[in-house]
Formats: C-alpha cells, structure tokens, sequence
C-alpha cells in the first residue's frame, strides 16, 4: 500500500504512482501545455519513473513499441494535447497493425473547454478509436488509478494492442483520494480464449493424416512466449516451417524444420513449399497479403488450419477448415501431445532444391560478392557472423528491412523489430532506443537506410542526451531505394522522386558527438564493424552500398508465392 | 460472386461514451453502408444493445460481426440474414398499395 493512500492528492500523482504500481520504470514523453501539472509532478518522482526526453512525439511512441517488443509489457508515452497527440498517432497504428502493448497518456485541455475549438484541443478519441484497442478520456482525478489498470490491462492482455488514455487538465489538476487499483478482467473481454478439445483433436488428427504437412509461424508465438512449444510441435511431427516477418526469432534460425521467412522477399523453400504441402498449419499469424501473394492461389491444394487468439483472423483473409481459438501455447502443448511422432525425410527434402538455387542465384551474389561496391545484404551478413545470433535486430522499412529480416541469424527470441503491417519509414532510430533501454545488456543494432534515417533523425539528439549505446548501421545508398526497385522493375525505370541529395552523416554524428565510420570499400568493412562493435557507445556505421542493387527473390504484386524472380531476368516456378 | 442480403446484426455492449462511432466505423471502413440502427437498453440491466441493418455479401457481415465482438466493450455479436422477413414485410406492404390502387381506379 503506498503512502499516499488516505489522503487527497492531485490526479497527476495519482498518474504516476498509477504507473508506478503498474510496475512502470520508463517513460518516453514530451511535455507541453496540457500536460505540465503532469510533468511538474514528475519532477518530484525522477528517482522512481526514468522519463526519456524524445526530439519528437513520434519518436516516443516507436522508442515504446521497440520497449515493449523486447520486454513483452506494455510501455508508456505521455505527450501533450493537440499536436503532441497527433504525433503519436502513427505510432499509434503502426502499434494496432503490428499488436503491440503501448498505452499513450495525452494531456488534453479543460472539461468545460472540450468542444470548443481551445488552444490545442484535438478530438484525440476520435482521431484514435479506429487505431486503438482501447480509447477512453479521464475527466477525472478519482477515475485516474481504475483507467491506468485497465488501459495496461487491455494493452497487455491477449492479443496486445495500443490504448490511448486522453487526460484532461481538470482530471490532472483536480484532488481526489488514491486508491490502487488493479484489473484483470473486464466481463465484456476474453483476451484468450478457451481451445475447444474436438478442435484440437480434429487439428491433431488432420496432422496424423498429412503426408506434407507445413507450419507458418508468426508473432503470436512471441506474444505466447511458446519459442519451445512451437520447436517440440516441430521436432515431434518433424514439420517444416516458415517464418512471417514478425514471427522472426521466434524459432532458431539453425533450428532443423526452419525453412527461413515466408512472402513477397521471403526464402524459396518456404513459399515453394507452400504451394506443395497438404496441409498448412498457421499459427499466430494473419496471413498479410505480403506473406499470401495473391489469396485467390494460396495454399489451394491444402487443407488449413488456423491456430490464433484473436476470433476475427479466422477466415478474414485466408478460409480455412478448422480454426482454432486461443494461445499459441497452450495449443501447441496440446497438439504435441496429441500428434504421432513422425518421420518425414522425404517432404523435407523438398526444400534442399530451393535452397542450393537460391544460395546460387540470390544469396552467395548479394552476400559474398567478389568485386564491386559493397553490397548491403554483405554488410548485413558480416554482422550478423560478428554478432552470432545474439544481437537484437532492429529494422527501419523498405530494402534494409528485407534485407535485415533475410540475412540476420537469430538464437533467441524477440530480436527482431520491425515495422511490419504498417510499414513505417522512420520506426526503426527510435525502436532502437527503445530496445536498448529496455536490453542494455543486448547489443541492439539498427539497419536503416538513408530515407528512413532521415524521417527520424532528431532522436540523434535522444541518443546524445541518454547516451544509450546502439549501432547504427546505416545502408546509404542514395536512393529510396525500394520504391526504386518498383520504379525499375515495374514503372519502366522512371525514376520519379527517388533519388536523395543526402547531408554529410560525418558531420551530423559529429555534431551530436557521436562515432562515425564511413565505409566506401570492401577491405574496409570488417575493421569497421569491429570498431563498432568495440565498446558500448552509439555508433553510427555509414557504410555507401551499391546504389541500384535490389531485393530478391521477389513474388511481385498479383503473383502466387511460388512465382518468383531470381532477379530482373530470371524466374523460379516451383512445381509449375 | 456473392449475392447481397440484407442482414440485421446485433451486438449486446457496455454503455460505454464513444462505441457508437467505433462501430459505425467497422461499417465505413469496409464501405458497407448502415441500412437501419436502433441503440437502445436492453431487456439485461446495465447492458445496451445494438441493432443494425445493412446489405452487404455473408461474408463481409461476418466479418464485421468479428470486429464488432473484438471491440472491448461489446459482450456479444450476432448475425442474421433479415431477408426473410423483411421480404415478407414488404410483400404485405406492396399488395397493400396495390389492393388501394385497384380499389381506387
């Protein structure tokens, strides 16, 4: 029990030891008008929150999704009203899309000046019910604590997603008794549902039965924290299987039924062997129309099953003949005690095939090239080998991301953040931060391109002031590039609005003290990382790649996942 | 191609300030346009109930029936095809018209 209770403080305290016994230790936020009794009061508790001062709304809310996708909790931002708000609202859905636990406290103006037009009024609800799980204003000190455990709660719970808790100032300024408050059940909401047993004994039967069965996995076995349930189905049905992008890390990268990622940039083996199995057993994920290629060929030949937590996935994009509702977990334990032990030699030999033409026409070129300019997806490798797998990985969007995601090695779970569904330019500086805040144990290493960088460059100046120590391996290519691959690949190489006049990185790191190496030539490579890697400081690795190089293999736009290009010139038809 | 029906979905929710608009919403998103819509209490205490009408395909109903129940403050969400009676209504009404027309000529 805290000390304040049985005596009247202000809403803003209430706020905070709200956080505090929510367990929270860190904050990102930027202050403003409508939330300064909030900030004032802070003041008083800087031993117990770590506020972290962001350049940007925006930056705090992705530096939050990058803290809760490594701590599996939710995190908090506090910003202020109107244009504080409305910076986080990309975050925001970028949050939605990609479920992850953050809960936004905005300041907003006066009760009595709600509705009229007051100088930084937003209808922040408004703007976010479409985006949040949860959205719900405060008028009031004494609904303050009840607010700030539900908002953790729905935040947090089942499917994870982003509240937004919009404080007005009467609730901030105004008195009222705390009293701890505590949820873990809302009558309306069943963050995870009960497996039904005939479904899961139908699941376990059509398993017994496949002769080609393949699993896709996605982040729902992070959520689920099932990394080694999800190995044990695996190993004990000796199934194959494939990766979404958010799903990786979730299975060892040198796990034997890994096959690699699924999708438009995805490895051979999976896509080609989604198109071959009998049976595809999808688990937490949501078949993304980047994992699926055209919808109307996916999978056709196989039965589905669909394993998720969430009851609106189940035939929304994908039908399939059996769904089954629940955690990732507690499914996998029971499927696995359920399905036969197998051997299926013959199946899995499918996959050397794509992999050795793969390796031959995709990797070895863009990861062990022998002349020419260095290639981004080398630079991603040569990481990965000096990090063994142990690294957090943060992607920015576009080709380093693909990139990152294809040429990465992961050994354990969460580390891998990315801006999947939305797709967000810009997320992956602040993500970094936050990851490294919420890991500083973890080397957190951040691939981003020069577009992207430079969307969310002000939290240069976060780093700078909390010293926070990630390497930033920044693929300068010139170009945005993967809206250049479109252009050259499918918009007859009209190059419209592509080509980036960039600033001297050097200086910039300079001017916010920070390391810098700028990388032109191969030989020059590994020093560098070793540099970089050599103590725990932030340092930025600025390395010019080869500037058209594009991205493969890749399903494009309309295609089936098992019609790929190899590059621009040749194609690869699995079983056609 | 699926044929369009008319579908009256009912959800039982929270008096909750807002869910009116985040509903409404599942409905703009997927352009599904909003037939009928009573909001009114329901027969259990402290619970509100929702009744909407719209034509749209059974799947897209579906659909939105799912996203209507995720929402956090919506208890339960169901679907049925209002065609029937709906047609039936109607039926009653234009012989009834037509019967006045006749009798007035």
């Amino acid at each position: 029990m805290s000390e304040k209770a049985g005596k009247k403080i202000t809403g803003a305290e209430i706020l905070l030891e709200s956080l505090i016994a929510q367990g929270v230790e860190t904050i990102f936020g930027y202050p403003g008008g409508q939330i300064m009794p909030v900030y004032d009061k802070l003041y008083d508790y800087q031993d117990k929150l770590h506020h972290i001062l962001v350049r940007h709304e925006q930056g705090a809310i992705h530096a939050a999704q990058g803290y809760a996708r490594v701590k599996g909790k939710p995190a908090f931002v506090i910003v202020t009203s109107g244009p504080g708000a409305t910076n986080v609202i990309t975050g925001v859905a970028d949050a939605m899309i990609d479920s992850t636990p953050v809960v936004v406290i905005a300041g907003q103006v006066s009760n009595a000046a709600l509705g009229t037009d007051a100088f930084q009024e937003t209808d922040l609800i408004g703007l976010t019910t479409p985006i949040t799980k949860w959205a719900h204003q405060v008028r009031r000190p004494e609904d303050i604590a009840e607010a700030v455990a539900r908002a953790a709660y729905i935040a947090g719970s089942g499917r994870p997603g982003p509240v937004v808790l919009d404080l007005t100032k009467d609730a901030q300024v105004g008195l009222a008794e705390y009293v701890e408050a505590k949820c873990s059940f809302i009558r309306s909401y069943v963050p995870v549902p009960e497996p039904s047993e005939e479904s899961v004994e139908e699941a376990a039967r059509m398993i017994d039965e496949a002769r080609r069965p393949f699993v896709v996995f996605g982040q729902g076995i992070t959520h689920s924290g099932a990394e080694a349930e999800l190995a044990a189905f695996l190993d004990k049905g000796d199934i194959p299987a494939g990766s979404t992008l958010l799903g990786l890390s979730a299975l060892k990268s040198d796990d034997p039924h890994y096959l690699g990622m699924v999708g438009m940039h995805g490895n051979l083996a999976p896509n080609a062997m989604t198109q071959e199995c009998d049976l595809l057993i999808a688990v937490g994920m949501r078949f993304d129309d980047r994992v699926t290629g055209t919808v109307n060929t996916y999978a056709k030949q196989a039965k589905k099953i669909h394993i998720d937590i969430d009851a609106s996935e189940i035939n929304k994009n994908i039908k399939v003949d059996l769904g089954i509702l629940g955690d990732a977990k507690e499914v996998l334990t029971r499927l696995t005690e359920k399905i036969r032990p197998r051997m299926r030699m013959g199946w899995k030999a499918a996959s050397e095939y794509c992999r050795s033409i793969e390796t031959e026409k995709v990797i070895d070129p863009e990861i062990n090239p022998e002349s020419g300019m260095i290639k981004p997806g080398e630079v991603i490798a040569r990481i990965a080998e000096s990090c063994d797998g142990k690294a957090i990985v943060v992607t920015d969007v576009g080709q380093n991301q693909m990139l990152a995601a294809r040429y990465s090695r992961f050994s354990q779970g969460r580390s891998l953040l990315s801006s999947g569904g939305l797709g967000t330019m810009g997320f992956g500086l602040p993500a970094a931060i936050g990851a490294k805040t919420a890991a500083p144990d973890r080397q957190v290493c951040l691939f981003v391109g020069d577009g992207g960088l430079q969307m969310t460059i002000q939290e240069l100046g976060t780093i700078m002031q909390e010293g926070t120590g990630v390497k930033i391996v920044l693929l300068n290519n010139n170009w945005l590039g993967n809206v250049r691959q479109w252009q050259q690949l499918f918009f007859g190489k009209r190059y419209s609005a592509t080509r980036m006049i960039n600033p001297d990185f050097e200086k910039i790191a300079q001017a916010y003290g920070l390391d810098i190496a700028t990388v032109d030539d191969r030989k020059d490579l590994a020093p560098a990382i070793a540099r970089m890697f050599a103590d725990d400081k932030p340092f930025i690795l600025n390395v010019h790649v080869e500037e058209e190089d594009n991205v493969f293999p890749m399903v494009p736009p309309g295609k089936s996942v098992n019609e790929i290009m190899l590059n621009s010139k040749e194609w690869f038809e699995y079983g056609k | 191609m699926e044929n369009e029906k008319l579908f009256e979905i009912t959800a039982y929710t929270e008096n909750q300030v807002g869910l009116l608009s985040s509903i409404a919403g599942i409905f703009t998103r997927r352009s599904m346009n909003i037939e009928k819509l009573l909001v009114y209490p329901s027969r259990i205490n402290g619970i509100h109930k929702f009744k909407i009408t719209t034509r749209t395909t059974e799947t897209l109903c579906r659909a939105a029936v799912q996203q209507i129940e995720k929402k956090v403050d919506v208890v339960k969400a169901f679907y049925e095809i209002d065609n029937e009676r709906s047609d039936r209504e109607r039926d009653i009404v234009i012989a009834f018209l037509e019967e006045r027309e006749r009798n007035n000529r």
